[in-house]
This record gives C-alpha cells, structure tokens and sequence, in this order.
C-alpha cells in the first residue's frame, strides 16, 4: 500500500488546517453558506436532508485494517454508529456535526486519509478495479498509476472550478470491474506493439441524467507522458465545457455535442504544446511508486484447489458462499474474497461501527491486512490463503456479512434515496430491502445466477441504474412514488446502457415485477449457464416486456 | 443651538442627522458668510473645524473670513508638488497678509510617489490616481482628526456644486460647512475688492480656478471658470471634494479604499475601465475588451498609451498571442468565482506566451481562490469583499503551500520526487 510520506503528510495537514479555518469562518458568519459551499464540496462536505454528511476518500479503494477501524471510530465517536460504502470506492457518514468536521479530518489525517476532493467540480477520488495486484487475469496493478493520478489531480489549481465533477477510473485487467466506460476519463492498461505496457484512454462515458458510453480518443498512451495528455484533456474540458446548464455541464455532453474527432483534435493540439514537458513522468518515479504495491510475501500453501461441490454438501451456506465469493488469485494457494454488505433485508452497503473492527481483524489476521471497497458496494479481503477460508468465513458469519450472493440478484447496488438525499424523488434502501426478502431463498438466488439490479432515487443515476442487467429508476408522478425498470445495462468491457421497458410501476408492485422478469428469464433461458444478459441480449425486450404489461 | 441629539436606531439617526442638517441650512441668510462660519466655530464643532486651502485665485476670500472669525484655525495646504512657484509665494502672502497663525503644507507620501509616479508623468496618464496620490491619500490621515471642514465651494462654480448648501453631512458622519456657496462670480470679485485682498499672482493672466500647474489651463471669457482645470478630460472633481451629502458618496470610497492587490499590498489603482465612449486613439490605462481590440487592433497597435486587455470567460486569448506586448496589464474577470476558465487562461498567458507584466483577476474572487489563481499566474486581484481584503492585509490567507503538481513559472521542486513544489 501507498505510504506517506513527510510530504504527504504535511499536504494533508496543511488542507486539514485550512478547511478548520474554513468550518471557523462559517460557523462565525463570516462566511455565508453560498461562499462555504465550494470549500466544503471540495473538502467532501454535503448538506444533505437532514445533515451534513461527509464522504471520505478511499484512494482507489485500497485501505488497511487500522484504517477501516478510524472509520468505526468516526461511526461511533461522531456519528450514528455506521458508515454507508459508496459506488465510487467511499465511504459516507450521514450525520455528522459542522463543529466536529475539523476533529474528524485531524483523525483521519493520523491514518494517512482525506476528504480532499471528494465532491465539488474537481477530480475527485481515482477509482480503480477492486481485485487490483490480485486478479488473475491483469495485465498490470493500475494502483501505482492511479496514486499517480491522484497526486497530480490533489488540489489542481488549474482544475479545482470544472465545468462539473470529473471522475476517473483505471483497470489493470481486460475484464473490467472498475466500469471505466461510465467515468469522465476511463483508462485500461494496453500493450504496444514493441510489448510496453501503457494505456487506452476512453472519455465522455457517465451515467446520470444522459447516460453515455465513453469513446477510445487514444489507444495508446505510454506513462510517460499519461499525465500531460490527462492535463490537455482536462485543459481542453475546461475551456470548451458548457457551463451554461448544470446538466449539460459534464465533458460527456462536451464530447457529444462537438464529436469525438474535435474533441481529439483539440487535445492533440494542446498536447502537442505540453508533451514532453514538465509533466513527463519518469520511469523511476513510476517505479518508486510501484514498489509501494508490492505483493505481500506470499507463501507457498498447503492446499491450492477448492472443493466446492464437496463443501456445498457439507455445508450449503459455505458452499454458496465459496461458489459465489470467491475471485481468482495470481497466486497459487490465494484467492480473494468479497465480503458481501448485502444482507437480505438489510441497506446496501452499510456497515457499523462494529462490523468495520471486526473486518479490520479479519484484514490483519487472514488477510496481509488489506481491504478494498468495491464500485459495486461490498468489501474485498484481496490476499486471502484457500486454506484460511473456512476461518474467515467463519468470522464473517459472527459479522452478520457472509452471504455467499455475491453477482447474485441481491447485491444490489442501491443510491440512499429519498431516506438521506436532498436530491431524491423516491426511497430507494427500502425499495432494496423487499427485493431482497423477496429472493431470499439462496437456492432461488443460486437458480437465477448472476443477475445485476441497481437502483438509484433519482435521474442523477448514483445508483447506476442505467448499467443495471436490472435497473430501477424511482421518478416523482403525480406527488407519488413511481419506479421505472430498464432491462439490458452492462458497466463492464460489453458496456450497454439499459432500455426503459414500459410504464413505471408502484412501490409496493416492483418486487413482483422483478420476479416476473426472472422467471420470464428462466422459463426462456437455454441452460443454466445463459445469464440473464446474455439471454436478454438473445431475445431482446419483447418477451419481457409482454410478460409485464401484456399483448396490448 | 446644539446639534439635535440622536436617537439610537441607524434609520432614526439618519432622518435626524439630516433634519438638524436641514434646520441649519435655513438659519442664515444665503449671503451670511461670516455668519455661517461664526456660528460653526461657536456652535457646531467649536474646536473640532479646519479648512484647506488650495491657495488658488479664490482662496482669499474664504482665509480673509476664517481670519475674521478665527485666525487660529488650522489652515491645511495641499503641497502636491505640483504647483505653480507663485502659488507657493501666494500662500506666504496671505499668511501675511491675514494674520493666518496655524497653516500647515501636506505632503504626499515619498513612497508612494515613487511607486506611482516615478516619472512625475501620472498627471499626464492617469490624472485621477495623480490626484489621488497626492490629495486624497495625504489629506485622508488629517480629515480624520475633525468633526468638520471648511470649503471654499461656490454653487457656480460648476453644474456638480449646483445644489451645494451651507452645511452638509458626509457619509462618514462628519460635516462640511460651505460659507461661500451661494457666492457668484461677481460676489468673489467685489469681496476682493472691498475688502483689498491681494491676487493670486495669476489671476491677472487668465487662470480662474488654479489647481495644480500640469493640470490648470487658462480660462477663455465666459466659460466655466474650472474648465480650465483638467482640461479636455472627464474630470471635474479633485476627488477630496466628493460627497454631497452622500450623494456622489462613492468615488469618494472607492478613490479613499484602493482594491487593487500587487506586490503584497493595496495601491491605487491606475486602470479604468473600458466604457463605449472610450476611443482607441486616445485609450489609456483602459483594460480593452479583447473583442474591441481585434476589432480595432491596427488603432491600438499604433498608440503609445499604456494599454489593459480584458478576456472574459469563452474568450480566447490566442487570438492575441502576437500583440500581448502591446499590454502592460491583462485583467481576467471572474463572473462568478465557479467559473474556472480564467486559471487557464493565466496559465497559457504566464507559461505558454511568457507573458511577464500584469496579470490581474477581476470579478467573483474570494480568499479561498486566491492561492490557486496565484499558482496559475495572477500577480494581481481586484478585491471588494471584505473579508478578503482584511485576509490579504493580514497576510492570513488560507493556503495549502505544498503543491502535488508542477504548475506555474516560479515555484520551486522540493525533495527528491520529480512533481512536488512549493512556494517560492
């Protein structure tokens, strides 16, 4: 994992102090609430229904057991006794007081953490593939680039009053779990013909209101010269983005509405300008960095297969658990393990004060100490030895956090809605929390496969509904609640935004329209082996569509 | 009669402070202005009153009644510098003459002058900074050391004083009284002439209102008799005599508050901006909307007059790349301080054309957003929020002084990783 250093400490300390004298000035009047908001969004501070709530980054999505136990601290000592894991590889808690902003940052500046950066129009925090230095199937850890990143991007000055957010994500592996063709700027690790290893850069992709595609504008960037091109993107973005209409501010619309070849020629030209220049990365620095993501020293282990038949029969829940959970490893003997924050019945992605200690142990004790947050809002052990499953599944279960469901139908990625959300139309957690009763029964689950619902309260998409195999938009008709449903979204390398079905349904007939779509599903599907997607992709929408409103 | 007491709720104090003003302004007899004066030594601010004096061709007439009425009253004189040899000797004349006993000469700050106006040339570019610098920056320090002024003001004198009463209240709550508002012309002439008060020693050659010697011209029959003063340009006031009763308040604010941040302080600020009268041919220290510049580009180009541009949001400053030497100044205006595109805008002027001279944010700036526009370029800021302007003074802006990016021309690398930098 990344360490500070003297520098790093003293950059967020610096900040820390900074923001204090800002919370000062606020809380004095001086400021008025108009003239904090830019601070405090840049500093990760929302004002949201009912309070404050602060978004903390979790750089990429890596962190450490002492790191995951600051956030119980700050749970328990400043807020409600939980923190809520967001799609973007956060963590967010709700009920935070102004005056105890500056005395959480102190603290969680001692764990090397920030909230620089977390909202506001700036870049905000680098996102990255959860698996990252684990997967099998990676080309190369996209943490040392997305640290890179993050440095470079830490207080811009040139780029702290964006058009709009910008969002950044990197994957490592051609199978992508970082969902960079949603992100304002999406890199995926690609090999030259002379056998380098740099990057594709995709821009303009993104969810909310006008859900795009990101468009290749290079195949190949080299890291030499990964950060000049990402400043001429950015340059470029902020001259020429709208900033006439919020929601057409994103460089999406930018990218669209002038084309992806203007857009191209304009960063070429301002590249060609800085290319080669102060901001020419060398192979050393990469290299420092790097090393900061060492793999851990594995071992060889005793036992480097896992009977999951064998312990299904054993041990059904286990067994599920296992076939679900359970992602392949570049190390013999090691796998990783995503800790599902999906119980049935229970908020999508929410953790307590105690449930985040009793994973920091976990971390420490079977898992070289490392965590990740995933996009997908679930946890991920990323060094876990097959032979220390059983007792990590084991601790799990005390945590109330092992359910082997994992891609299946209840984890579901869910916004926190009209509950928490200034912005919301409609509850979403609750709406989370039925489907979930509804498809309980692990065997049912474990029947559907794998099958992606995600809801989001509003048009502002944060629960990536619009990259749901399922998704669940919640609308405000009539003064009422009503949810509407797209079929065929995918966030992953076969990206695919999804297609509103039909009319919009009433809370209370969601869950059964959901079901309906699944037993469409499984009446239709060849085997087994055809998801949902894929049998979507197959039949199209008619035979789900007539399963749900009829022959009419 | 006292000033009537005040009660205590602003709006209350406003409306009685202006009712005591008025109930002054009707007690004496519009020729009365001995009368006038007496009663505001006596009664008004007995011991709190001085008077300037620009010794000029009417100033005689105003210091023959203070010697009447109080020859002891501190009498202050503007030494800008700029005046005529025999405005000099008139003042020791009249001292003389009038058994004047408490005339003092101010100066302007030596500093200042040699930040401003190293050349002595500002009257010439500049001649509301040149009065500044020399009238309104001196004389602020005295003026707050009394209740009250003496004028020498005529209603006559031009339409601006049209309206002029005998006491007026300023907006900083203090008082002018105006003997000789009601004088004409005729009434000055005739006052010298009985009473047998000597000349300005120009008076005879034509000069009617005589000021500073760059900046007063002879006066042809029948016209105003300060429009021989500033000459041919749109000024009328020295900036010291503003505030009528509030009502020309502002200049009078903005010329006594300087928002113009450089080189770690607040100075005056020598540019204005560009208005629709403005012509290319005689522009100066005018920030020119970059679209009038390329409009009009080979008439600016042609001028000797030190020259501003203004670029505004959606402007693109390459368009002028190649003339960015005809500018000693670029003014970046900011519409709301959420709008980022003037930081890049700086960056490409300081780093991509190497443009060394001015480079100023105008508009939406708060103290938050000043290190960054720093970093990007901005040697200067144009502040009006308060507490901004009070941060800047006190030097405490809040700032994160270790960079994570290599931004700008004169920040320096700190230890061993190629893109950390600090101020330097």
């Amino acid at each position: 994992m990344y360490r500070y250093d003297e520098f790093d400490a003293a950059f967020v300390m610096g900040r820390t102090a900074q923001f204090a004298d800002q919370v000062k000035r606020r809380l004095s009047g001086e400021m008025t609430e108009e003239q904090f908001r830019p601070l405090r969004l840049m500093n990760g501070l929302y004002l949201q229904l009912h309070a404050y709530m602060l978004r903390i980054a979790v750089p990429y999505g890596t962190l450490s057991g002492k790191q995951m136990r600051m956030f119980a601290h700050i749970a328990r000592t400043y807020d409600r006794g939980y923190g809520h894991f967001t799609t973007r590889q956060n963590i967010q808690f709700n009920w935070p007081r102004l005056k105890d902003i500056p005395a959480i940052l102190e603290e969680l500046a001692s764990v090397e953490m920030h909230a620089i950066q977390t909202s506001g129009n700036c870049i905000r925090n680098v996102t990255a593939d959860h698996f990252a230095g684990a997967a099998a199937d990676e080309i190369i850890d996209p943490r040392p680039i997305a640290e890179i990143l993050r440095q470079w991007s830490s207080l811009h000055p040139e780029f702290s009053y964006l058009p709009r957010k910008f969002k950044i994500a990197v994957t490592g592996a051609p199978n992508d779990r970082a969902a960079i063709r949603f992100h304002d700027i999406g890199l995926q690790a690609a090999t030259n013909a002379a056998g380098d290893i740099g990057w594709e850069v995709w821009v303009g992709g993104g969810l909310g209101r006008t859900p795009m595609i990101g468009k290749l504008i290079n195949s190949y960037v080299p890291n030499e010269h990964l950060l000049a091109y990402l400043e001429s993107i950015m340059r470029v973005y902020n001259r020429y983005g709208r900033r006439d209409n919020k929601y057409k501010a994103r460089i999406k619309i930018l990218v669209h509405e002038e084309g992806l070849e203007t857009i191209k020629g304009q960063v070429e030209a301002e590249f060609a300008e800085v290319r080669g220049g102060v901001l020419t990365l060398p192979a050393e620095e990469v290299d420092r960095i790097t090393a900061y993501f060492a793999p851990p020293a594995f071992k060889t282990q005793p036992a480097t297969k896992i009977d999951v038949a064998y312990q299904s029969i054993i041990d059904p829940a286990y067994g599920r658990w296992l076939d679900h959970n359970i992602n392949s490893h570049r190390e013999p003997g090691y796998v990783s393990v995503t800790i599902s924050l999906k119980p049935v019945g229970g908020a999508p992605g929410d953790a307590t004060d105690k449930q985040m200690d009793d994973i920091a142990d976990i971390a420490e004790r079977y898992g070289f100490d490392e965590l990740r947050v995933t996009h997908e809002q679930n946890l991920v052990l990323p060094h876990v030895a097959i032979s220390d499953l059983r007792a990590v599944y084991e601790a799990l279960v005390a945590t109330g956090f092992a359910d082997g469901n994992t891609g299946l139908i209840t984890d579901m990625i869910c916004c926190p809605g009209l509950d928490f959300c200034a912005l919301a139309n409609a509850r979403s957690i609750p709406l989370a929390q039925e489907i979930s009763r509804k498809f309980a029964e692990p065997k049912r689950q474990a029947e559907i496969g794998e099958l992606k619902i995600k809801i989001s309260g509003c048009i502002n998409a944060c629960g990536h509904h619009h990259v749901g195999h399922i998704g669940i938009l919640g609308v405000e008709k009539k003064g009422g609640e009503l949810y509407q449903i797209t079929l065929g979204g995918d966030a992953t390398e076969q990206a695919a935004v999804g297609k509103i079905i039909g009319p919009g349904f009433e809370a209370e007939h969601v869950p059964g329209a959901i079901e309906t779509l699944v037993d469409t599903y499984i009446a239709r599907r060849e085997s087994a082996d055809e998801t949902f997607i894929q049998a979507y992709r197959r039949l199209g929408e008619a035979p789900f569509k007539e399963a749900l409103y009829g022959n009419a | 009669m006292a000033m009537p007491k005040l009660a205590h709720t602003p709006a209350a104090q406003d409306k009685l402070r202006s009712l005591g003003i008025l109930a002054l302004n009707g007690m004496f007899d519009e020729m009365d202005a001995v009368g006038v004066l007496r009663y505001a030594v006596s009664d008004v601010l007995p011991g709190d009153l001085a008077i300037v004096s620009s010794f000029g061709a009417d100033s005689a007439v105003l210091l023959h009644l203070v010697a009447q009425v109080d020859p002891s009253m501190p009498v202050y004189f503007l030494q800008t510098g700029k005046h005529f040899t025999e405005t000099l000797d008139y003042v020791e004349t009249l001292k003389k003459h009038l058994g004047l006993i408490n005339v003092h000469a101010i100066h302007p700050s030596p500093d200042d002058v040699k930040r401003f106006d190293p050349t002595g040339n500002l009257w010439e570019t500049d001649p509301d900074s040149c009065c500044h610098i020399r009238k309104t920056e001196p004389l602020e320090p005295i003026t707050e050391q009394y209740g009250g002024w003496v004028t020498g003001r005529k209603r006559f004198q031009t339409r601006e004083r049209g309206v002029l009463p005998h006491f007026e209240l300023t907006s900083d709550d203090r008082i002018k009284v105006n003997p000789l508002a009601y004088f004409t012309d005729a009434d000055v002439n005739q006052y010298k002439i009985d009473h047998g008060l000597p000349e300005h020693p120009l008076f005879g050659k034509g000069y009617k209102s005589i000021g500073c010697a760059p900046c007063t011209s002879v006066v042809a029959e029948g016209e105003d008799p300060r429009a021989g003063r500033w000459r041919g340009l749109n000024k009328k006031e020295c900036g010291i005599h503003f505030d009528f009763n509030g009502a020309i308040a502002s200049p009078m604010t903005a010329a006594t508050k300087p928002t113009l941040w450089k080189d770690g302080g607040f100075i005056a600020d020598p540019f204005h901006e560009w208005t629709e009268a403005d012509e290319p041919a005689t522009a100066s220290y005018k920030h020119v909307p970059l679209p009038v510049f390329l409009a009009n580009r080979d008439a600016f180009l042609v001028t000797q007059h030190p020259l501003g541009l203004l670029v505004v949001p959606g402007d693109n400053i390459e368009q002028v790349e190649a003339d960015l030497g005809r500018f000693v100044s670029v003014a970046i205006k900011f519409p709301a301080f959420s709008d980022g595109r003037g930081y890049s805008t700086a960056r490409l002027l300081s780093e991509r054309y190497h443009y060394a001279n001015e480079i100023r944010a105008i508009g939406d700036i708060l103290q938050d957003q000043i290190p960054l526009m720093r970093r990007c370029g901005f040697n200067a800021f144009v502040v009006t929020h308060e507490p901004t302007r009070e941060a800047l003074i006190e030097n405490r802006l809040p700032e994160v002084a270790l960079f994570y990016q290599p931004v700008g021309t004169t920040e320096i690398p700190v230890g061993t990783r190629p893109f950390l930098r600090r101020v330097l």
